[in-house]
């Protein structure tokens, strides 16, 4: 599958392993939020990133994965990667919105922290390759690490 | 003395969180860019002891005018905020970066520079958004006010036991910034809130309030979206 990939080395090699090939901006994207920051100014430059990819994904009216780390999205990795997390899936939810009426998906994925990147790579397919009637504005956690937690 | 900070103080919620703190609170530092926080801060003096602070919170020196002012803080709100709409494909780097600076970094560098600061117990709201949940026109805006959740959850874990910290995500609200909408455009959003009306500024101010009293003193790393019902619909 040819992708736009903004992702870490390792996440990276696990989807070319998955048969994912790279490809320029326009194609179904997916991006991976920002992780490990030392400050808010770092934070915000991969977020600006993340907006990048993003916003070539909107204009080519191409499918979106994003993906976020499950801890973070409750909290429990310290405030910039917290920040981070929450704040990619509430626009992706908003970039869903954007692109409903085209019927093309956006979603969010959340990785526990011992997902391989392989199961990312299976979910991240299964989700850009996702029709009108597919899922869209979802945030999917594997691992379960939310159950019994705060969501959205 | 019992002091509370509010940001973003100079008008709409901010200004009625800050008349409904001094309630409670001895001591009111309230802060804005505006220099129209004079006016508000004249309007305090008869409910509290006001320190008005005239600050851009995006900078290290803004920040450090509000942190200096206190010796000790019972409560924070991080209510300052602002908007740059656009369909994402028509959003320029420049406004993204703007909105995701002043919603979501202030309130950040704001916490942290106050450590060491807190009051036992303490309190922190910060004040998200319905749009928080995704909402047309406002990938950036969302995406502040997302992170403000999650810096909500983050804090709550962080600073437990001492200081709880929660978020508060106003729907459609009665302020100066509901005038720019078009009356039909209004109109329609109005009809899809159950409850049929906007929010009034008060309404919101008295859920900030009861999130840093101590009738909450067991719920923190929650968001309370206050929006009518319009979160359903």
């Amino acid at each position: 599958m040819r992708s736009h990939l903004l992702l870490p080395v390792d996440l990276r090699d696990a989807f070319v392993q998955s048969g994912f090939e790279e490809a320029p901006p326009g194609h179904p994207t997916v991006a991976a939020c920002p992780t490990g920051q030392p400050d808010w100014s770092s934070t915000l430059d991969g977020l600006t990133a993340v907006y990048r990819v993003a916003k070539d994904a909107a204009i080519a009216g191409s499918s979106v994965v994003f993906i976020v780390s499950a801890d973070a999205v409750l909290g429990r990795s310290g405030p910039l990667d917290a920040m981070a997390a929450t704040g990619v899936v509430s626009a992706s939810r908003t970039l869903a919105a954007e692109m409903r009426k085209q019927g093309v998906p956006v979603n969010c994925l959340a990785a526990a922290a011992d997902t391989p990147g392989t199961t990312l790579a299976v979910w991240a397919k299964r989700l850009l390759e996702g029709g009108p009637t597919d899922p869209t504005g979802e945030l999917i956690q594997l691992g379960g690490v939310q159950i019994g937690k705060a969501l959205s | 003395m019992r002091t509370a900070i509010v940001t973003g103080a100079a008008r709409g919620i901010g200004k009625e969180i800050a008349v409904r703190m001094a309630r409670d609170f001895d001591h009111l530092v309230v802060v804005d860019l505006s220099p129209t926080l004079a006016d508000t801060a004249l309007e305090l003096e008869r409910l509290a002891t006001v320190t008005p602070v005239q600050a851009d919170l995006t900078t290290e020196e803004g920040i450090a005018a509000v942190t200096s002012s206190v010796d000790s803080v019972a409560a924070l709100v991080n209510n300052a905020g602002i908007t740059r709409d656009a369909r994402l494909v028509n959003m320029e780097e420049e406004d993204f970066r703007a909105v995701l600076d002043v919603n979501l970094g202030a309130p950040f560098r704001l916490a942290y520079g106050l450590a060491g600061k807190w009051a036992r117990p303490a309190a922190i709201v910060n004040i998200a958004s319905r749009a928080y949940l995704g909402n047309f026109g406002q990938f950036n805006y969302s995406m502040s006010k997302g992170g403000v959740v999650g810096l909500s959850r983050a804090l709550a874990i962080g600073l437990a036991p001492q200081v709880r910290a929660n978020a508060v995500a106003p729907g459609l609200t009665a302020t100066e910034m509901v005038e720019t909408i078009p009356s039909d455009v209004l109109s329609r959003m109005i009809e899809a809130i159950p409850l049929g009306r906007m929010g009034e500024p008060s309404e919101i101010a008295d859920v900030v309030a009861w999130l840093c009293s101590p009738e909450s003193s067991y719920v923190t790393g929650q968001v309370i979206v206050v929006g009518g019902g319009r979160s359903l619909t």
